[in-house]
């Protein structure tokens, strides 16, 4: 009575808005709240800068929406940008307290922790002692290995192929009504529950710098890792998309513990440490009951005569054996067919009867 | 007839045997010749800094974005997404997008020519990529003006129908280009194969010229470009847009959107306080450099606060 006699009719249709607010769709509200998107939509967005570095400012919007920062709003990360136009955008700083509520600790999202594990870790840029590493503009930032992450959903009760079950869904759609929540909700958990990236795409990541000859030399690394590993049974199967063959960090992360806490072999925290090696192969996923020493073959063994001779000429050897077979094979074969494509030519001039 | 299909069936089986003969061989011997070879090179420690000073001079537009082999597949599962990879580059690109082989004006200028004015070269540059240099870089006289512009093809240069229909926007692999009449009063486009054999010959014979050579050429392939270029509210408006847009295939909810007040808002935003000077260069601004409207707070005055997101319900 109160509310409709103050304001008349537009108490009403205020609450009445409010509601219709209150309910309104999460998707509604985009990521694009600050409508980034009008100019940066379009790929040609482009410029040189002042260094002569090329920037592409094209955000693909259908891919970012469906990947796990689809619903974090430009400006969570974008912080620096709080009007339009704006002045060229400082690089991201991946720490910062964003855009999200943690649902258990209620407090906004951040990655500060993963910048904590990676201090802590070989990739970190200062050493033991707290003294920055040599060549630790080296060391990997976020960017290094990670671009807009994208979800790779897994179905259990779709057998056939990967991706959304739609029967899992239809169990969320009981208790659930909000498909976007749902779809986003079931991407997430699923992603986590297994690789986040096929094992060709975390070697590939890992060898950008581990296979560059540059930086492994300045690190003094005693392999290009990613090459190596393509060179192995399980490189290979990755190469053919094998989703079960370990990639490079089933070896080096240490089981339990996040991606981000690899640590050098002197490290006894180290799974590549002398004392823990044993345990990487024989765990229950992959070779249950593999003694220690299965282990401490040369895994990241390279094609090459000094420092592994025993590899290399025996390798060597049985490429010569199978080209020096197979070649001559596909020549007579060759010369058969001509033989019998002409059979009657000859180099030799045939003397006349 | 039967001799010639037994022929034919020996044929075919040399293809065969040659394949599996290079098959084997690169599979072999020419592994090894290769990694000789990559293990022949010196491999030596060089500082980062020194290392990254000397590849800056090499990054164009070509080798990075249109022509780069450095590729990625994303193995999702579901989608296998493959893009080209950018160093550095957090969001994903998504879709290839061919040189544009037609343009005369690219092998000098690039395909990132404006880089003058720093606020707004993002834009110009975005416009360059479906929007022939021609198209705002030649002010046609009202006599010679045919108001008719078409779509070509990047990689062919053929004018083809236009791709604005159902494709996102800005990702189309054509550029509108102006057409003029020819002294016979035929229709043709600007950029004709004269022209172009011209600005082609100028680049192959650009060394052996005289300075006097390089101007008069120079001159020559510029006659038609006009000093100040089309401004930005030449198409971003609703009164009468240069380019006929809806002939070039846009849906009406396109032009709505390109002459929307929210595009031609910025525009005026940006010509108005940030870029005083950009289409009289070398004039001082005459207006005071005032704020720019904070659109952004604008915008979050005038939505309703967003909702948090809510955590999952416990089973």
């Amino acid at each position: 009575m109160r509310l409709k006699s103050r304001f008349g009719p537009f108490g009403y249709i205020g609450i009445f808005v409010l509601l219709t607010i209150y309910f309104m769709p999460a998707r509604v509200f985009g990521a694009d709240a600050g409508n980034c998107l009008v100019c940066h939509k379009y790929p040609g967005l482009s410029r040189v800068d002042e260094n002569g570095e090329m920037r592409l400012l094209f955000v693909n919007e259908e891919i970012h929406n469906k990947g796990v920062h689809g619903k974090v709003k430009c400006e969570g990360c974008h912080t620096d940008i709080t009007k339009i136009p704006h002045e060229p955008a400082k690089p991201v700083d991946c720490l910062v307290l964003c855009h999200i509520i943690e649902p258990t600790s209620e407090q906004k999202f951040s990655h500060k922790s993963v910048a904590t594990s990676l201090e802590d870790s070989v990739h970190s840029k200062k050493g033991k002692d707290g003294k920055e590493k040599p060549f630790s503009e080296d060391m990997p930032t976020c960017k290094d290995c990670h671009d807009d992450p994208l979800f790779r959903p897994l179905a259990f009760v779709k057998k056939v192929r990967p991706g959304v079950a739609e029967d899992a869904l239809g169990r969320c759609r009981v208790c659930h009504t909000q498909e976007e929540f749902i779809t986003r909700f079931y991407n997430h958990i699923t992603t986590r529950l297994h690789k986040s990236r096929s094992p060709l795409n975390i070697a590939e990541s890992c060898a950008r710098c581990h296979d560059d000859p540059e930086l492994v030399a300045r690190h003094n690394l005693s392999t290009s890792a990613g090459g190596s590993y393509g060179q192995t049974f399980h490189g290979k199967a990755a190469n053919l998309l094998d989703e079960s063959v370990p990639d490079c960090l089933d070896c080096h992360v240490p089981k339990g513990k996040s991606v981000h806490q690899m640590y050098e072999n002197k490290d006894p925290r180290a799974t590549t440490h002398k004392d823990n090696r044993g345990k990487i192969c024989n765990s229950v996923d992959c070779h249950p009951g593999a003694s220690a020493d299965f282990a401490n073959y040369k895994v990241h063994a390279e094609f090459d005569k000094k420092s592994n001779p025993v590899i290399y000429w025996f390798t060597t050897f049985f490429i010569v054996l199978t080209g020096g077979t197979l070649l001559p094979l596909m020549a007579i074969l060759f010369l058969d067919l001509l033989r019998r494509l002409f059979p009657n030519a000859s180099f030799s001039r045939r003397k006349e009867k | 007839m039967k001799c010639f299909f037994t022929k034919l069936y020996i044929l075919a089986f040399m293809g065969l045997v040659v394949f599996f003969g290079v098959l084997i061989w690169n599979l072999t011997f020419a592994h090894l010749i290769h990694e000789y070879h990559a293990r022949k090179g010196d491999v030596s420690i060089q500082h980062e800094g020194e290392a990254g000073k000397k590849e800056k001079g090499k990054q164009t537009f070509d080798t990075m974005i249109l022509e780069s082999e450095d590729r990625v597949k994303h193995y999702l599962g579901y989608r296998v997404l493959e893009e080209q990879r950018i160093e550095g580059h957090f969001h994903h690109i998504g879709f290839d997008i061919g040189p544009d082989n037609r343009s005369y004006c690219r092998s000098c200028h690039g395909d990132m020519p404006h880089d003058k004015v720093k606020d707004v070269r993002a834009f110009l540059n975005m416009h360059a990529f479906f929007v022939a240099c021609q198209t705002c870089h030649v002010k046609l006289e009202e006599k010679d003006k045919t108001n008719v512009y078409k779509w070509y093809d990047r990689k062919t240069g053929d004018i083809v129908d236009s791709p604005v229909n159902g494709a996102a926007p800005g990702t189309y692999q054509a550029k509108i280009i102006p057409f003029v009449r020819d002294e016979n009063g035929k229709l043709v486009r600007i950029d004709s194969e004269e022209k172009i054999q011209f600005a082609l010959d100028y680049k192959n014979n650009e060394k052996v010229l005289s300075e006097g050579q390089k101007s008069k050429a120079k001159k020559l392939i510029h006659k038609i470009i006009s000093k100040t270029p089309v401004t930005c509210e030449a198409c971003h408006t609703k009164n009468k847009p240069l380019l006929p847009l809806a002939e070039l295939g846009y849906p009406q909810t396109r032009i709505d959107s390109i002459t929307s007040t929210e595009v031609v808002g910025m525009i005026r935003n940006y010509t108005e306080f940030h870029m005083p000077k950009m289409l009289s260069p070398g004039e001082k601004p005459a207006l005071p450099q005032l704020q720019p409207e904070p659109l952004l707070k604008q915008q979050s005055e005038l939505q309703p606060k967003q909702q948090p997101e809510l955590p999952p319900k416990q089973h």
